[in-house]
């Protein structure tokens, strides 16, 4: 189920004295299975491109079409598409609102008119794939979960419609080390084990550069680069003129390799850090 | 989808003319009188007037029309509703009936009132419109904080009621912002919300309501914190940055809205109204 985007123009507040270009002439292509890591300066358009996704925003000029279904097409089921292209925001406290953490997942499967013992199953999947134990958090008050719970509760609502895409909104900001070791796992999980087209917009580098296998920089509503992972982070200076930082442990491996080192150019792990450094010291034992 | 498109009350739009570089008590004593002046036009003539009046100010103060009438298209249905309630409710002995439908008649006396009050209405809100996006937040405050400061010595805390007052302002904006977002959370889970009879749709109102009010009491706690942490106690003793000074242009200003008030009163008078 690929997102095909052509020719896509934005402006925020069109027809007031604040009208602002968001998107300019953006055109792109994200296939099914894929990792896609946006990335790019605050205001630069991130989460206005991923809203045209899902028909959160209908295009002003150009066009999206996602799985065949032209979201400027006036007779497109565009609910339908909502339930195909999950969202989940930055801000958990926008989506939740029922008591319970389960009435709020069953939210999105009750949407979709599905029978009780189908959403009952949803749910409790949803939970599961997101690492919420259906029996202690079911009942529990969605405003006595912690951070990182809230936000996976707020993929698991998400997550119940089973969508095959999934775009996630900078989620992991202001959570704690914790909180994002939790939610960097789900996403992980549900790439590897469950297939879904994920699109990650985040603000971290770190996290980027170790989940997503593709990335598109954006920047004042146009595409700087777009590629994989390891040859935008070869690109340091483009990201640099920008505002963008590196991934730490390439700062690190770059300090080293300076210093004599011999480490490959581009290392986006800890792992690969830790690999890498653990070679190249054994190389200069062997040499001295 | 973007609901803070078509809001322009609470809007401040920066510029350099000459209705920005009022003195702020200028605008809000002007508007005031506005809108005393609103409540006494019963005919169509002096609404004709005050239609040129108040689109000469909008012109001088460089807004964009288009942009100053777009803030009233969400008033719209509740317009036209006032207006069909007074067409067909409102009735006076002797007025011509202009048609005749189930239990009610319409009347000559009916339409006018329908028209005028619609009118009254519509310029309430362009007024007052006017002054937000003319005047700044800040300077809005400093201006009815002077006017108001008499009022402290009778027991009125008059800066707490204006700081309460500019929040409450300020807020609308925030909340909309708001709004949007959470209106976009839940369509993103499937909410249809122009599907499903009126019940379904008002059931719909939850998912959306229930996090706005969370979210606006939180954002009010934590205003309340960042005001205490900066060591606000309320409006005494507190010094301005900025002062006030009526200047040339207030003067200018003054005369020419004694001049246009002179003459509304005097159409007032001496017009026979339609009502």
């Amino acid at each position: 189920m690929p997102i095909v985007v052509t020719g896509l123009h934005h402006s925020y507040k069109k027809g007031t004295p604040f009208e602002k270009k968001v998107l300019h002439d953006l055109s792109l292509q994200i296939n099914d299975g894929e990792f896609v890591g946006i990335i790019g300066p605050t205001q630069s358009g991130k989460t206005t491109l991923a809203q045209h996704f899902n028909a959160l925003y209908i295009p002003q000029q150009g066009t999206v079409v996602v799985n065949g279904c032209d979201t400027t097409d006036k007779k497109a089921d565009l609910v339908n598409l909502r339930h195909q292209v999950g969202y989940v925001f930055q801000n958990p406290d926008y989506q939740l609102f029922a008591s319970t953490v389960g009435a709020d997942i069953a939210f999105g499967p009750h949407n979709q008119k599905l029978s009780s013992g189908e959403i009952k199953i949803r749910v409790r999947e949803a939970m599961d794939q997101v690492g919420l134990d259906y029996d202690s958090f079911y009942k529990r008050d969605i405003f006595a979960l912690s951070g990182g719970q809230k936000r996976r509760a707020a993929i698991a609502g998400v997550l119940a419609c089973r969508p095959q895409i999934l775009i996630l909104d900078d989620i992991t900001a202001g959570l704690d080390p914790q909180g994002r070791e939790e939610i960097r796992a789900v996403i992980q999980k549900l790439h590897r084990e469950h297939k879904i087209t994920i699109i990650f917009i985040s603000n971290s580098m770190d996290e980027v550069a170790e989940l997503a296998e593709r990335i598109i920089v954006i920047e004042q509503g146009r595409i700087l680069i777009d590629g994989a992972t390891r040859e935008i982070f070869s690109q340091s200076e483009k990201l640099y003129s920008i505002g963008l930082e590196l991934p730490e442990v390439m700062v690190i491996a770059n300090r080293l390799r300076e210093n004599g080192y011999r480490l490959p150019s581009t290392v986006l792990n800890l792992e690969e850090a830790i690999d890498s450094i653990a070679t190249a010291l054994d190389e200069r034992q062997v040499a001295e | 989808m973007e609901l803070t498109r078509n809001i322009t009350l609470g809007v401040y739009l920066p510029g350099e003319t000459f209705i920005h570089r009022l003195d702020p008590r200028t605008k809000i004593v002007a508007a005031g009188l506005l809108v005393v002046l609103l409540l006494f036009l019963k005919s169509y003539q002096t609404y004709g007037i005050f239609l040129l009046f108040t689109a000469a100010v909008i012109i001088a103060a460089g807004i964009p029309l288009s942009y100053a009438l777009s803030g009233l298209k969400p008033m719209l249905p509740v317009l036209i509703l006032m207006w069909v309630f007074q067409l067909l409710l409102y009735s006076k002995p002797g007025a011509e009936v202009l048609f005749s439908w189930w239990i009610f008649t319409a009347t000559d006396a009916g339409l006018h009132m329908g028209n005028l009050i619609t009118l009254r209405v519509l310029f309430l809100f362009t007024v007052t419109t006017v002054l937000t996006l003319t005047t700044s937040i800040v300077s809005l405050t400093d201006g009815l904080e002077s006017l108001l400061k008499p009022l402290q010595k009778i027991g009125i805390p008059s800066q707490e009621l204006v700081m309460t007052m500019v929040i409450a302002l300020r807020f609308v904006l925030i909340l909309a912002e708001e709004l949007d977002k959470i209106i976009k959370a839940q369509m993103a889970r499937g909410v249809a919300f122009d599907r499903g009879n009126f019940m379904q749709k008002t059931r719909k109102i939850f998912p959306v309501f229930l996090p706005l009010f969370i979210n606006a009491f939180k954002r009010a706690e934590e205003l309340i914190v960042a005001m205490e942490a900066r060591s606000y106690t309320g409006g005494k003793g507190r010094t301005k940055m900025k002062t006030l000074h009526m200047g040339r242009v207030d003067l200018a200003a003054g005369i020419m809205m004694l001049l246009f008030c002179g003459l509304m009163v005097y159409m007032i008078v001496s017009i026979k109204p339609q009502l």
